[in-house]
């Protein structure tokens, strides 16, 4: 196989002492761990059999109202497709953020955490084949009384457009087309929205799902405002308040990780006075907000605007919220 | 090192023999394997761009002085003149001649890829020949099956691409300009002018190579050609001359869109590729789309998908070259006469290598869409070093052995064995990564799924469509439209003509004209899967095409259509 004696003299080997001439034996048996840890690694993560043969065992562990998390990330698809929407849906998977939940199904591989839920309390853990299952509990657990993403609709919300203090009422259409702007695009232009007359199709009101700054998705309600400084109003009818307004507002990392967009203002009235004002620059991206609702909450329901406003020819803006 | 006499052509004969079998080898290995794999991006549009070659072609040998006529060049030739015709013209003849006319193929996309896989094969050939001239066959057989048996070589030699072809190409130029330092005749110096023209014609990188070998000319002659310039002597390398004389003329005859305009489109080539677009990489979780891209790209990509011991071996070959040089260099007059190289093989070599790494290096402008095949020029160097890292370890090993038990082996035996040692896990890895090729990644990093949770790539291209099409065979309804994300339409439309994919799944190319939609994962891709979402009201995939556990490429359907 080798050349030998030329090599052979090419190099004259010295005398090695001791141990170190057996260096060389390391090469080998270097290549053999790799081809080990190439076979062990190929293993490590659990197959899509793995993922659904552990979901009757996930739906033991699952309480309603609990959200589940995998760790690391990159694995949700695969516990989505093994779990389905009855255990992770849109709404969870979307989430604003994990505040909200007061419990927390974590299922974890490769010995990896969800940062997400650093600092809750672990009520019950078991590992089963590659999976470890944890219960875990919100150190600050918080009462929702009201999110304004799942009303989104007629009899619950209505939308108007102010311009120069002329309103101009939006309807609310159940069925219109579906839009998606693909890569670089806008999001999905729900089919049921709140589209507002002689606008641009992309002023409107209605949940759809952008990207925030680490590609995950956020749930939250488009509301393009047509720019000029004229408002795009939502008002959400009687409102069960509870002693804060908490909630995100962004417009897409993709979209805005130029830092070339527009800012946008959304004021946030409960009962025709506001109670605070988000003001959101390029680069700030998913960004939370939270007023204290102070002496309206001491009122059970109100009605709840969110005014939004951006200079120019307007910009997207997409936002959630819920009363707490 | 001591500079090999010609040992005459039996050698070389038997040299080429193993070369030849090295290459036949890997060829059908890359054709038979070839179907898995679907096609990327940019080969659909190399299809379209070789197909309209071959018809240029088929002009020529009908109508010669038609076919040159600027309006008959320019509606065969602006098709994709972003890039040199040499190899696409390759790709269309081969597809031409092996399927169309002589059936020898039975999936059309493999006949386009066929003249790809052959640069590759020819590239083993190459490695091997260099690695056993200028160090010994155990040196050039290891390179050359290290050079196989990288992850994302192996995915990339199967392609319509220029990216192995032009590794090849660099490489091939680089060993006519040695072969020619060792006879000063003319026959290897025209010979390196044509291949440079060649490499010229395959792909940009081949512009490094002017640098690079006047680099080596004079760090290895420089003494040489100063003491000619002192007497009145232009002793620069004859083959540097027939780089620059013959080149530029191969290049320009064997690319028709170049024959008019030429300086303008010349210009306009090189610009496309100085201001080329950023596309996203993502990096160690974070998205790259804008300068300045990270230093460390190179080395951690580098380092996560060549298997470990393979750069362990190159290490301990550059080492104990260098370690050689240093010696040399302290040596007797005597001694550095009889070892001196006066081809400077090992400068030769690490120029090579270097050359390709020193973009991203020097500058932290130069895009890393590509992932690591913009540097696989690199890769036949880094090999022949690994395979003299080889043969370094082999004789320490042998030494060992002397006066133990084990002294009876022969020297062969204990040499296979140590080849397999150190070549069983790139080849483990280089056959577990296909289909996937981009998805892979070594132990190093702990593999696809290590790579995933360090934020590392896991696809470019939408190729991964071709890891569903039996799903979808199975499961989508004729007359149902799949949203294909990534995935071209010339890429698709292959699929079709493969009769990979059945002829009534049509593509949509809108979310919500779709009853199923593909998502291929990149980070910055994500707002499309959202899209689906949305549009379809659930975030919970029908199907999963995953590596090693890893999600690659998704299936989603819409609520309500009927699932086979």
């Amino acid at each position: 196989m080798t050349d030998g004696p030329a090599l052979a003299r090419e190099h004259s080997l010295p005398q090695r002492a001791g141990r170190a001439r057996y260096l060389a034996l390391l090469v080998p048996l270097f290549g053999l761990v790799e081809l080990v840890a190439h076979f062990y690694f190929a293993q490590r993560a659990p197959k899509s059999e793995e993922w659904t043969a552990a979901r009757p065992l996930i739906a033991s562990w699952y309480k309603a109202g609990a959200v589940v998390v995998i760790a690391p990330y990159w694995a949700e698809p695969m516990a989505r497709l093994a779990f389905g929407d009855e255990l992770m849906p849109m709404r969870d998977v979307a989430r604003p953020d994990v505040t909200r939940y007061p419990e927390a199904l974590e299922i974890s591989i490769l010995g990896r955490r969800a940062p997400e839920l650093e600092g809750w309390k672990v009520g019950r853990e078991e590992r089963k084949g590659k999976f470890t299952l944890r219960a875990l509990e919100n150190p600050s657990p918080i009462n929702v009384t009201y999110d304004f993403t799942d009303h989104v609709g007629p009899s619950t919300a209505a939308v108007r457009i102010e311009k120069r203090s002329t309103p101009v009422d939006c309807a609310f259409n159940p069925s219109a087309t579906l839009e998606s702007g693909g890569l670089g695009g806008t999001p999905v232009y729900p089919s049921a929205r709140f589209q507002c007359p002689g606008e641009a199709a992309h002023v409107f009101v209605g949940v759809t799902i952008i990207d925030d700054e680490k590609s995950h998705p956020r749930r939250c309600i488009w509301s393009h405002p047509p720019g000029n400084d004229a408002e795009l109003v939502t008002r959400f009818r009687d409102v069960p308040l509870g002693s804060k307004i908490h909630g995100h507002a962004g417009l897409g990392w993709l979209i805005e990780r130029d830092r070339t967009v527009p800012p946008f203002t959304i004021t946030v009235l409960v009962a025709e006075h506001e109670v605070g004002r988000v003001v959101h620059l390029p680069g700030d991206f998913w960004k939370p907000f939270e007023f204290s609702l102070a002496g309206a909450a001491l009122r059970p329901t109100a009605d709840v605007e969110f005014r939004v406003s951006a200079a120019g020819g307007g910009t997207h803006v997409c936002f959630e919220a819920d009363s707490r | 090192m001591k500079f090999r006499r010609e040992p005459g052509s039996r050698r070389y004969f038997v040299d080429h023999l193993v070369g030849a079998t090295l290459a036949v080898s890997y060829l059908i290995i890359l054709v038979k394997t070839a179907r898995a794999i679907g096609y990327a991006r940019d080969e659909g549009f190399y299809f379209r761009a070789a197909s309209s070659y071959a018809a240029w072609f088929e002009h020529l040998f009908r109508d010669p002085a038609g076919a040159m006529q600027r309006a008959t060049v320019e509606m065969y030739w602006s098709n994709n003149h972003e890039h040199p015709g040499l190899v696409k013209s390759l790709f269309g003849l081969s597809w031409n001649y092996l399927f169309k006319r002589w059936h020898l193929f039975a999936d059309e996309g493999t006949s386009y890829r066929f003249g790809g896989m052959c640069f590759a094969a020819a590239g083993l050939w190459l490695v091997y020949v260099w690695g056993a001239r200028a160090r010994s066959r155990a040196v050039g057989l290891v390179a050359a099956l290290l050079f196989a048996a990288m992850p994302r070589v192996f995915y990339h030699a199967h392609l319509d691409c220029f990216d192995v072809p032009i590794a090849v190409m660099w490489t091939l130029c680089a060993y006519c300009y040695w072969r020619s330092l060792e006879n000063l005749g003319l026959g290897w110096a025209v010979t390196t002018g044509v291949m440079f023209g060649l490499a010229l014609d395959t792909k940009l990188n081949a512009w490094f190579l002017p640098p690079a070998l006047v680099l080596h000319a004079l760090l290895a002659r420089g003494g040489f050609i100063w003491r000619g310039l002192k007497r009145g002597q232009l002793r620069v390398p004859p083959a540097l001359i027939g780089m620059a004389a013959i080149g530029p003329l191969v290049c320009f005859a064997l690319w028709p869109w170049i024959w008019f305009d030429t300086v303008d489109r010349v210009k306009g080539y090189a610009q496309f590729h100085l201001n080329h677009d950023y596309y996203n990489m993502v990096f160690l979780g974070e998205t790259y789309w804008r300068p300045p891209m990270p230093r460390a790209y190179v080395w951690v990509m580098t380092a996560a998908t060549v298997p470990a011991v393979t750069l362990l071996l190159f290490f301990i070959g550059a080492a104990s070259r260098v370690r050689a040089m240093l010696a040399l260099v302290s040596s007797r007059m005597a001694a550095r006469v009889k070892d001196y190289d006066p081809r400077g093989t090992d400068l030769l070599w690490a120029i090579g290598l270097s050359v390709q790494y020193a973009p991203w290096v020097f500058s932290t402008n130069i895009p890393i869409f590509g992932g690591t095949k913009h540097w696989f020029t690199a890769y036949p160097f880094l090999c022949l070093f690994a395979g003299v890292g080889f043969e370094w370890i082999a004789e320490r090993v042998r030494s060992l052995i002397e006066g133990g038990v084990l002294a009876r082996l022969p020297a062969r035996a204990i040499d296979v064995a140590l080849g397999a040692a150190v070549l069983a896990a790139p080849l483990a890895e280089t056959a577990h990564a296909h289909p996937w090729g981009l998805s892979n990644y070594t132990p190093l990093v702990g593999g696809a799924s290590g790579g995933a949770t360090l934020g590392l790539n896991r696809q470019f291209w939408g190729f991964t469509t071709g890891a569903v099409t039996d799903w979808l065979n199975q499961h989508v309804s004729p007359g149902q439209a799949v949203y294909i994300h990534d995935t071209a339409g010339e890429s698709w439309d292959m699929l079709h003509r493969d009769g990979r994919l059945l002829p009534n799944i049509g593509a949509a190319w809108s979310i919500p004209g779709s009853a199923f939609a593909l998502y291929q994962h990149e980070e910055h891709m994500e707002t499309i899967e959202y899209q689906i979402w949305a549009a379809y009201g659930t975030s919970s995939p029908v199907h999963i095409g995953a590596y090693d556990g890893v999600p690659i490429i998704y299936v989603y359907a819409k609520p309500g259509q009927m699932i086979r």
